[in-house]
């Protein structure tokens, strides 16, 4: 059996699950007398072609084109489809990366052939390969099989093979075959933009030692400017009960409560805050815990070291102004 | 965008696992088994029935009082009484009337009030058991996945579609975005419980109803711990009378457990006319009569839920076969009114559901023809008995208490005729009175110790839902809320949700609708109490819900 590994890297590093998926294939090849070939797409792209060479495969075949320095859709299946209509494998393997989910379907149906992905295993059954998916979440597993001629295309999900199996090269180094590819700018349709990284929240409250939460006694969203404002004068954190978050009036990631942050901070300003279970938690571990409330029966002053019945736009205004003077 | 489902087929396919969607699964991989060892062709697999379950694990969204009548459970598993959970036989059945500050016995327990034989048990730890046995006969049960589309076939259906996962509020995918899977089967058997979504979607699609529409109450319990010596285990009350107003059917229960635990909750009818009318506070004030409140003092609340209960009886059972399909347990209207009674009819359906799906599935033949044997073996079964002598119970209350005990009287001894047969019932959302525009009293608040808030108890429900995902109840049209229904009924979704989902909250001059969807209960009673019938209960993302955990 000839099985043909995708590797895949970005910005000069590898995607280590390429590693999980080549030692996979290690294993297939040496169950079935079978060789392994790894690819690598790019432009640029020696080190990886000689990292790859230092493994145990048959040979390593780099496809180098300007058109290939940043991935598209499009050109890894162009170049693929060559690279795979030239060398014939029995079985292509992926590492199920999103990239992968992205390209792959359309080049195993460009071929005109099945692909099975995310795979978390694979057994021989009577000489047939059967790989093993998860299903329901994880609560059951399906064998899955191919039928009819190959090329197969299956891909291997992060963690379902150990990179560190992957075997070395006997003697040092693995023959190098580029293979070249045609290619034109005309046949890729997408312009790859800048790389840009979802940025990760910029709050932990769980780290604030001092943290001015709101409640439904903020009444409008206009009004959480004079809150945030009681913050910054103390230099504390915002955050808020679960209904303010709820109508969106702040993120998700500043709700204290049974469904949002567990906090203990050293201050905890509870304005407007009714106290219920809910909320109350996500913070009773603060230390000190100063609750601002109209309602005298708020179940928040049950808990509270410090309470005032009072009205919060009131005692808002006079706060900022009291801590702006003790600086 | 047409979403690309896997497919998996099945030779049975249960949603719900409750009592009676187990009983069936377990029943039928029993007989598979027997059928297999004998030889007999062709060959069945356990392994081809799967079980949905909407739940994080089995049991999680089971709730009733309860007492059990064992004998559904005897003839399913008829050693039970050496595993089962059944916690603590009746010791004594007592009913009670209550005033506000003073209580008394019937001197005399009226029949359906006794017990005699019957189980304290929490249906929770009843149902995990015999989850455990479903999945040891090699059953698939598949947990966090609630059946959300039918799949129609021929004039019945042919399996689901299970939820989709990983949607964000705005209905967008997710990162773990995964779309429910298409599960067809050669019988599809729809367990849901009460006011299943399926259940209602079919019975008005395929116009299914019997003569009656179905009749609905709520059930809202807590489990507390007490102080030792509170209450005997084994000690169950009914009790009558106040805070429930004479106009209304209902009652309050109290079940003595093991371990210094106690079940109490109330159950009222989904048919009254005031629609500011709030079965959880009525709850809260019933537990401050002197006779709840001297057993609860200086105890704790451990666990609250709420969940709605087919009244509707014999006349309100929806024509439970057609093609491909077959509907068991409270979803098919399997509960004693006037005993408060459906776990056992619950199993006896389920089986007699498995025995009709064996024969079907050796004949081959899934035919709404072939499936009409279930209807026949009800007939023929104490399920039939036992609903046709109080086939008029629950229609006899339409008028209030006084009128509803006179016609329970003349049933009790004509076999359940009565004066008039059969009685007629309208829907329960049809019994509201306008409120014009008398204003709306304040909020029961509870005193923290004996008495609670909605959200209060909601926390002690254990119930948890994804936050980002599409709100999983549906109002068809929020203007009727702000415009019409604020005028002529005042919102009673404010007030007969006992889990505080529903809320009017003001914007700009006027009020609009907020749903807290995440606290939901699973309860059903929105779906069932709205006054336009504009809000459908559809499964949320699995896992979601309560946990029931020894309730």
């Amino acid at each position: 059996m000839k099985i043909l590994v995708v590797t895949e890297h970005r910005q000069g590093k590898w995607n280590n699950a390429s590693f999980e998926t080549l030692a996979a294939a290690q294993q297939i090849a040496g169950a079935a007398s079978g060789s392994v070939s790894t690819v690598v797409l790019g432009k640029g792209i020696s080190a990886f072609t000689d990292e790859l060479a230092s493994k145990a495969v048959a040979e390593v075949v780099p496809v180098e084109h300007d058109l290939l320095s940043d991935y598209t859709p499009d050109g890894y299946c162009i170049a693929l489809k060559q690279v795979i209509e030239s060398a014939k494998p029995d079985l292509v393997l992926f590492p199920h990366t999103y990239q992968v989910r992205d390209f792959a379907p359309k080049l195993a149906a460009s071929l005109g052939k099945g692909m099975i992905g995310d795979c978390v295993g694979y057994r021989s059954e009577g000489g047939k390969l059967v790989f093993v998916r998860q299903m329901f979440q994880g609560k059951t597993v399906a064998d899955v099989t191919f039928l009819g001629a190959g090329p197969w295309f299956a891909s291997f999900q992060a963690g379902a093979f150990r990179a560190d199996l992957v075997q070395a090269h006997a003697s040092g180094k693995a023959p190098i075959n580029a293979v070249s590819v045609q290619l034109s700018a005309t046949q890729i349709r997408i312009k790859p933009l800048e790389l840009f990284k979802e940025a990760k929240s910029a709050v932990d409250l769980t780290q604030a030692p001092l943290i001015v939460a709101i409640g439904r006694g903020i009444k409008a969203p206009e009004n959480i400017p004079q809150a945030e404002g009681v913050a910054k004068a103390m230099g504390a954190e915002i955050a808020a009960s679960r209904p303010i978050c709820d109508e969106g009036w702040l993120p998700m990631e500043r709700q204290i409560g049974s469904s949002g942050q567990t906090v203990a901070p050293k201050l905890y300003l509870a304005l407007g805050i009714s106290g219920a279970i809910q909320h109350v938690v996500g913070m009773k571990g603060a230390r000190t815990i100063v609750a601002i409330n109209k309602d005298s029966n708020a179940p928040i002053f049950e808990i509270a070291d410090y309470g005032v019945v009072g009205d919060i736009f009131e005692i808002m205004p006079a706060l900022i102004e009291e801590l702006q003077k003790a600086k | 965008m047409t979403i690309q489902r896997e497919q998996l087929e099945a030779d049975v396919l249960i949603v719900g696992a409750g009592p009676a969607g187990l009983a069936c699964a377990l029943h039928l991989a029993n007989l598979i088994k027997t059928h297999n060892a004998s030889g007999a062709k062709p060959e069945l697999s356990a392994e081809n029935i799967y079980v949905l379950e909407k739940g994080r694990e089995i049991g999680a969204h089971q709730l009733s009082g309860a007492i059990m009548n064992p004998k559904g459970l005897a003839e399913l598993v008829p050693d039970f009484k050496k595993s089962a959970p059944l916690d603590t036989p009746v010791t004594d059945s007592a009913a009670l009337f209550f005033t506000e500050k003073s209580s008394f016995r019937f001197p005399i327990t009226p029949p359906p009030f006794v017990n005699t034989g019957n189980y304290v048990v929490s249906l929770n730890k009843i149902v995990k058991w015999l989850g455990e046995k479903v999945e040891a006969a090699g059953v698939n049960v598949f947990k966090e996945f609630g059946g959300a589309q039918l799949i129609y076939d021929r004039d019945g259906i042919g399996g689901v579609i299970t939820e989709d996962k990983g949607i964000d509020k705005n209905g967008q995918p997710k990162d773990n975005y995964q779309p429910g899977y298409e599960l067809k089967a050669k019988i599809t058997v729809l367990a849901e419980g009460t006011r299943g979504s399926l259940t209602k979607e079919l019975v008005t699609k395929k116009k299914l109803d019997n003569i009656n529409p179905q009749s609905y109450g709520i059930g809202i319990k807590e489990l507390w711990e007490v102080q030792l010596g509170k209450i005997k285990p084994g000690y169950v009350a009914h009790t009558l009378g106040w805070p429930v107003p004479s106009s209304m059917y209902g009652g309050g229960w109290i079940y003595g457990l093991s371990s210094n635990r106690v079940s109490i909750g109330l159950v009222i009818a989904l048919e009254y006319a005031d629609p500011r009318f709030d079965p959880h506070a009525t709850f809260q004030k019933w537990k401050a009569n002197p006779f709840v409140a001297r057993m609860l003092e200086g105890g704790k609340l451990i666990r609250y839920g709420a969940k709605s209960l087919p009244y509707g009886g014999w006349y309100s059972m929806p024509k439970n076969y057609f093609d491909g399909g077959l509907i068991i347990g409270d979803s098919g209207s399997f509960l004693d009114s006037q005993r408060l009674k459906g776990i056992h009819l619950a199993i006896k359906s389920g089986m007699l559901a498995a025995e009709t799906t064996f024969e079907a599935l050796k004949s081959g033949d899934t035919s709404a023809k072939s499936l009409s044997a279930y209807q026949s073996k009800i007939e023929n079964s104490y399920i039939k008995k036992e609903l046709w002598k109080v086939r008029n119970f629950h229609q006899g209350f339409a008028h209030g208490q006084f009128s509803g005990f006179i016609n329970t009287a003349f049933q009790q001894i004509t076999g359940g005729r009565g004066l008039v047969d059969p009685m007629r019932a309208h829907a329960g959302h049809e019994a509201y009175k306008k409120i014009n525009g008398a204003p709306a009293g304040p909020r029961f608040a509870g005193d923290g110790k004996l008495t609670f808030d909605r959200l209060t108890d909601v926390y002690h429900s254990g119930t948890r839902h994804e936050e980002d995902q599409p709100c999983h109840l549906h109002v068809t049209d929020l203007n009727v809320c702000a415009t019409k229904c604020i005028e002529e009924y005042g919102n009673p979704c404010q007030y007969f949700c006992p889990a505080a989902v529903y809320e009017m909250v003001k914007e700009g001059a006027g009020q609009k609708l907020k749903i807290n969807f995440a606290n939901c209960v699973h309860c059903k009673t929105c779906d069932i109490a709205d006054p336009y019938q504009i809000i459908t209960w559809v499964v949320p993302e699995g896992g979601g819900g309560p946990n029931y955990e020894g309730m």
